[in-house]
């Protein structure tokens, strides 16, 4: 496409208080440059799509508001738009009418011209894919994904490894209800059952496993083993709903559990009331009293150090079992505390009301037989924290949750720790270790299952963006939802299901269009290589936090585009400088780097943000004008782990004389969209101390800042202090050279 | 050693079922100790009474004197974060702390039962009825004082009908009190207290002083207006009770010590002019018990919002008690007005309540008198006494 570039700058929203735009007007050369009141208004778009049409405008620089604004009124398909956003970095937070002021400007716009000059449009790299939804797991989660998404028009294939749908909610009496009268339930399970054997868009496979998933989304091909056959099936994304097990109470001997019989623990229970009659395990007589140890082995460093979530509920449910199934029967409730949140509170008011429902807090210090009878002693009560001892005809354990995904996790990753220690370490793990039953069996370089959630304190279980987007997982078009995510109840996992289908969905919709899934949901760009000139080096495969890097046999990457999320960690990764996207390279914003006017005599920093969440607090800053120095200049990076360290080097041999950067908060309660890219933009900053002392100039020259969208405030304090540290270094000695 | 809890499933119904139907939405956070002004320094109350209640712990809670420390002032259930109303749940259990103790049993059963209130009352009317000179409803049936007036004494007459049937009521009450005291002393000693203070008697004035002052109901926050209302009550009553004291001197210390009526001192039969001494002092005791009641009545009404309206054995002695002051009132009235188609009917409702008010004592809240007595020179003779008590003993 042959570029022909319009600039377009608005003087609305405060802009030409702050900023002389006729100055700014006439500081671009050799290129047409109009002014509006206001852009955004029908008259100012109508005034780009005329020169659109009767000059040939097809590359757009809009100097006004943030990109993250008005993005739907400044939409010109086929163009290339770039957005210099001289409103909340310059107007809103810059002194009016200075000359820095002025000069912030003017770089900016210099800036997005480059950039404009140094893009190219778009084009989607599509290839024949198919929208069919393959759910893992036949519990009440995978039950609902599968409906959401059948009911939405999708072909979904749902793979059980029991030769029964349901999971652990088949076994239920009744359900916990979290809506008005919050009595008991009927469980919703067999409903969802019948509803999806008779669905005609959905199709069970069970008892089945799957043995491999290999390719990438829109075109994975999953191998489907049931009754001793395999089938390959092409899938276009995939909803993972293994769920969890019961904790093992065998390892619970401290509360009586294999000791006595009348110690089971609550799904036991569960399975004991729905015969309707309580009897006791040991003699069959009938049971009139039962008491709830809570948190059996659970919010325990010794056994699961987490909440489960739904012991609680479910506890004072099976309390109300007891009630109802024997006459003037009673439960004693143990807790350490009593956790129902949100409309669940309401649920434990009501069995809470119940005259034969008793609880106290307590610490469980023993269950004992004495003469016969069977003793829960407990201590810190609410019996003036003094030791009690009930007597009751059943101790019920309520045991914790364990995702599905706990036990291929520890066993892959002692392997991992086996392989460190070489070959024969390897081989002796893998002759002692029985290996346990896989979920996914996926063909990654990273491993065949879902990473943990957190690395250093790994519960087990499914790896997902914990704080923003809880369904996204480590591999693309890959969605965990239930139980395998984080412990929950079913009205939750019903929710996550649904939201996971949508992702799903979603996922299969947009690479058949060849369009980035999330975060960058609207990307049509794909990472080129320019590979005569790659090296092998494998920084890219071992960087790309999504899998999406092959190599092959000689060690030259290949792209499976629809694993990639477009973060461009690779580019950042890249010595060779060789990864480019359409709209995206690096000496694109090598080049941005070299149009700022750096002052011979003057203070000149930059900072690369995150456009995730740093720019969104920028943008923020603005909002609520707070007033920023004026000698730094921000370049928005896809995500901190796409920063070359060459753009650094380029900066600081420019003379501008240190450099921010800004990325989200990394770590176990990860911030980063792209999961690892702000901590390996850490991680890379470590080596530009070496770059730093090739040209002799002080590390403190370049900082690196976790910032989450809601540090907007702290912002101005950031930066001065920054200022402050370089007024302290000194010019950079390269000024002017 | 861990101390073995055995819930009561039935006592916990009991408590539900006699006022404290909120009781099991406490969950212990102990809002309610923190607010109340009457609580120990050493034990939470009244969330252990709370939790004792909620796991039917009847012992526990009969064999401490601390449920009669609470004066329902419902600061607790004020602030109560889970509406479980901690100031009625007392209530209940110091009605059931009543029927446990009072004897005989069954009447206790009767009393705090609405079922049961006919039956209650129509003791005294068949009772009253076989004594009474005439037919209420029939005026004429009635002998009239020499002028044509009207003279309930001649309805009623005092030696052969009043005194026996009354003094035989008060004598009952007074044997089922004294045995209640007792079964109620022996359940206070079974909760393992060790007598600290020496002498019984000056417990029991130091007590009497502070039911005379009432220190501790003047304690609350939230329906501080209650305590005068009480009090206001409480004196009536100890005038109604001088009154009768008086009306038995001029009734009997005319004949049996031979006093001749003198100056404004009318003795001998009633009734008596306006002027005398006694009449005056009646009718001032009368006015303080209708206002008094009345007071009860409007702030239990106003505080009800916060402090919860109460329970049938609650309200059945605040009706009897309007009904005895305000037809005392208008049988004087009446009387005077020499109405006698309404004065005999009023006078004979009056009579009836109070027999009832006598007679069922020991098993209404009227009880409380006695019950809260003996808990609280039972906690004072065993050194258990209240937070401020002991700062004030320390500063003194």
């Amino acid at each position: 496409m042959e570029k022909k570039i319009g600039i377009y700058i608005c003087d609305g929203c405060d802009i030409n208080e702050a900023i002389n735009t006729e100055k700014l007007e006439k500081s671009v050369r050799n290129l047409p440059v109009k002014r509006h009141n206001a852009l955004c208004s029908p008259e100012g778009v109508e005034l780009i799509k005329n020169d659109m049409k009767t000059d040939g405008i097809n590359t757009i620089v809009i100097a006004a508001c943030s990109p993250r604004v008005k993005y739907d009124v400044f939409d010109f398909p086929g163009s290339i738009v770039e957005r210099v956003n001289i409103r909340e970095l310059v107007a809103w937070t810059l002194d009016p009418k200075d000359e820095l002021t002025q000069a912030a400007a003017e770089d900016y716009l210099k800036m997005g011209i480059t950039k404009v000059q140094k893009s190219d449009l778009p084009e989607p790299w599509v290839q024949e894919t198919v929208k069919t939804i393959l759910v893992i797991g036949g519990g009440v989660t995978g039950l609902t994904a599968a409906l959401e998404a059948a009911k939405a028009g999708y072909k979904v294939y749902l793979v059980e490894k029991e030769s029964e749908l349901g999971g652990y909610a088949r076994k239920l009496y009744k359900q916990v209800t979290r809506t008005y009268p919050y009595k008991l339930s009927e469980p919703v399970v067999g409903d969802l059952i019948k509803e999806v054997e008779s669905h005609p868009n959905i199709q069970v496979f069970k008892p089945a496993r799957v043995a491999k998933t290999d390719g990438q989304p829109g075109m994975w091909d999953v191998t489907i083993e049931m009754n001793g056959k395999s089938e390959v099936l092409r899938i276009g994304a995939i909803v993972l709903a293994a769920g969890w097990k019961p904790y093992d109470a065998t390892k619970l001997g401290h509360l009586g559990y294999g000791k006595y019989k009348d110690v089971v623990t609550n799904i036991e229970f569960e399975e004991m009331a729905k015969k309707g009659r309580l009897l006791r395990p040991s003699d069959g007589k009938e049971i009139k009293s039962v008491a709830f140890i809570q948190c059996a082995g659970s919010r325990d460093p010794n056994h699961l150090p987490y909440c489960s979530a739904y012991c609680c509920s479910s506890s004072l449910k099976q309390a109300k079992y007891v009630r109802e199934l024997s006459e003037d029967g009673i439960a004693f409730i143990i807790y350490k505390d009593i956790r129902t949140p949100g409309q669940y509170e309401f649920f434990y008011k009501e069995i809470q009301n119940d005259p034969g429902i008793m609880l106290t807090k307590g610490e469980v210090t023993g269950v004992m037989e004495e003469n016969g009878k069977l003793y829960v002693e407990a201590d810190s009560t609410f019996f003036m924290g003094e030791k009690i001892k009930v007597e009751a005809d059943l101790v019920v354990l309520a045991v914790g949750m364990v995702p599905a995904t706990k036990e291929p996790q520890e066993y892959l990753d002692g392997l991992t720790k086996a392989a460190a220690q070489g070959d024969e370490a390897k081989k002796a793990y893998l002759e002692s270790t029985p290996k346990p039953e896989f979920i996914l069996n996926l063909n990654y370089r990273q491993g065949p299952e879902i990473p943990p959630f957190a690395e250093k304190n790994t519960y087990g279980f499914a790896d997902s963006n914990f704080i923003c987007f809880q369904y996204e997982t480590r591999r693309t078009g890959i969605y965990a939802a239930g139980c395998i995510r984080q412990p929950m109840t079913i009205a939750e996992a019903q929710d996550d299901a649904a939201g996971a289908a949508l992702k799903a969905i979603q996922a299969a919709e947009h690479v058949a269009k060849g369009i980035a899934v999330h975060p960058r949901a609207w990307d049509m760009t794909y990472p080129d290589p320019l590979l005569l000139r790659c090296t092998a080096c494998k920084r890219c495969t071992e960087e790309c936090p999504f899998g999406a890097i092959d190599e092959d046999e000689k060690g030259i990457p290949y792209y499976k585009p629809n694993r990639c999320r477009r973060c461009a960690t690779c580019l950042g990764a890249c010595p060779e400088r060789i990864v480019s996207f359409k709209d995206y390279s690096v000496d694109m914003i090598s080049s941005m780097i070299k149009s700022i006017d750096v002052p011979e005599d003057g203070l000149m920093l930059l900072a690369f943000v995150c456009e995730n969440d740093a720019y969104p607090a920028l943008d923020t800053a603005g909002i609520n004008r707070l007033k920023l120095p004026p000698n730094i200049r921000i370049i928005p990076l896809r995500c901190l782990g796409s920063m070359n360290l060459v753009w650094v080097a380029d900066a600081l041999s420019r003379g501008i004389d240190g450099a921010l950067l800004f990325g989200c908060k990394f770590g176990e309660d990860y911030q980063c969209h792209f999961i690892k890219g702000s901590e390996l933009a850490n991680y890379r900053l470590g080596k530009v101390q070496e770059t730093l002392s090739r040209l002799q100039l002080e590390s403190e020259r370049v900082k690196m800042v976790q910032l989450a969208i809601n540090d907007y405030p702290r912002l101005p304090e950031i930066i001065n202090e920054f200022v402050e540290k370089i007024n302290e270094l000194g010019p950079n000695p390269y000024k002017g050279f | 050693m861990a101390q073995i809890i055995k819930p009561d499933l039935n006592f916990v119904k009991e408590v539900i079922k006699s006022g404290g139907q909120d009781l099991k939405k406490c969950y212990q956070c102990s809002t309610c100790t923190v607010v109340c002004n009457v609580t120990q320094d050493k034990k939470p109350f009244p969330r252990k009474e709370m939790l004792y209640a909620q796991w039917g712990l009847k012992d526990k809670l009969f064999s401490s004197p601390d449920i009669w420390l609470c004066h329902q002032c419902s600061d607790c259930t004020a602030y109560c974060p889970r509406g479980a109303k901690p100031g009625e749940v007392l209530g209940a259990i110091r009605r059931l702390a009543i029927k446990e103790h009072s004897w005989p049993g069954f009447l206790g059963g009767l009393v705090n039962s609405p079922l049961y209130l006919i039956l209650l009352l129509a003791v005294p009317v068949i009772i009253l009825l076989i004594g009474a000179n005439g037919n209420p409803l029939n005026p004429d049936s009635i002998p009239r004082g020499e002028d044509g007036s009207i003279v309930y004494a001649k309805f009623m007459p005092v030696n052969t009908v009043i005194d026996p049937i009354f003094i035989a009521a008060a004598a009952f009450a007074v044997i089922s009190f004294v045995i209640g005291i007792k079964k109620y002393w022996n359940t206070l000693k079974s909760g393992g207290y060790e007598p600290k203070s020496a002498s019984l008697s000056s417990t029991f004035i130091s007590t009497l002083k502070e039911i005379l002052l009432h220190k501790q109901f003047s304690k609350c926050n939230v329906t501080k207006t209650r305590t005068y209302a009480h009090l206001l009550t409480f004196y009536a009553f100890v005038g109604l009770a001088i009154t009768t004291t008086w009306a038995v001197i001029y009734l009997y210390g005319w004949e049996l010590l031979g006093i001749q009526p003198f100056s404004v001192f009318h003795f001998g039969e009633s009734p008596y002019p306006m002027t005398d001494p006694l009449k005056i002092f009646a009718n001032i005791s009368a006015l303080a018990l209708i206002t008094g009641i009345t007071l009860v009545v409007l702030f239990r009404l106003i505080n009800s919002p916060k402090a919860g309206i109460g329970s049938y054995f609650d309200w059945l002695l605040i009706t009897v008690i309007y009904i005895i002051a305000a037809t005392g009132i208008l049988s004087e009235v009446l009387r005077l007005l020499n109405v006698a188609s309404l004065a005999y009917p009023v006078y004979f409702i009056h009579l009836t309540f109070v027999f009832f008010l006598f007679a069922y004592a020991p098993f209404s809240k009227m009880a409380h008198m006695v019950y809260r007595t003996v808990a609280m020179v039972f906690a004072r003779h065993n050194g258990i006494v209240s937070k401020e008590l002991i700062t004030e003993r320390q500063a003194s």
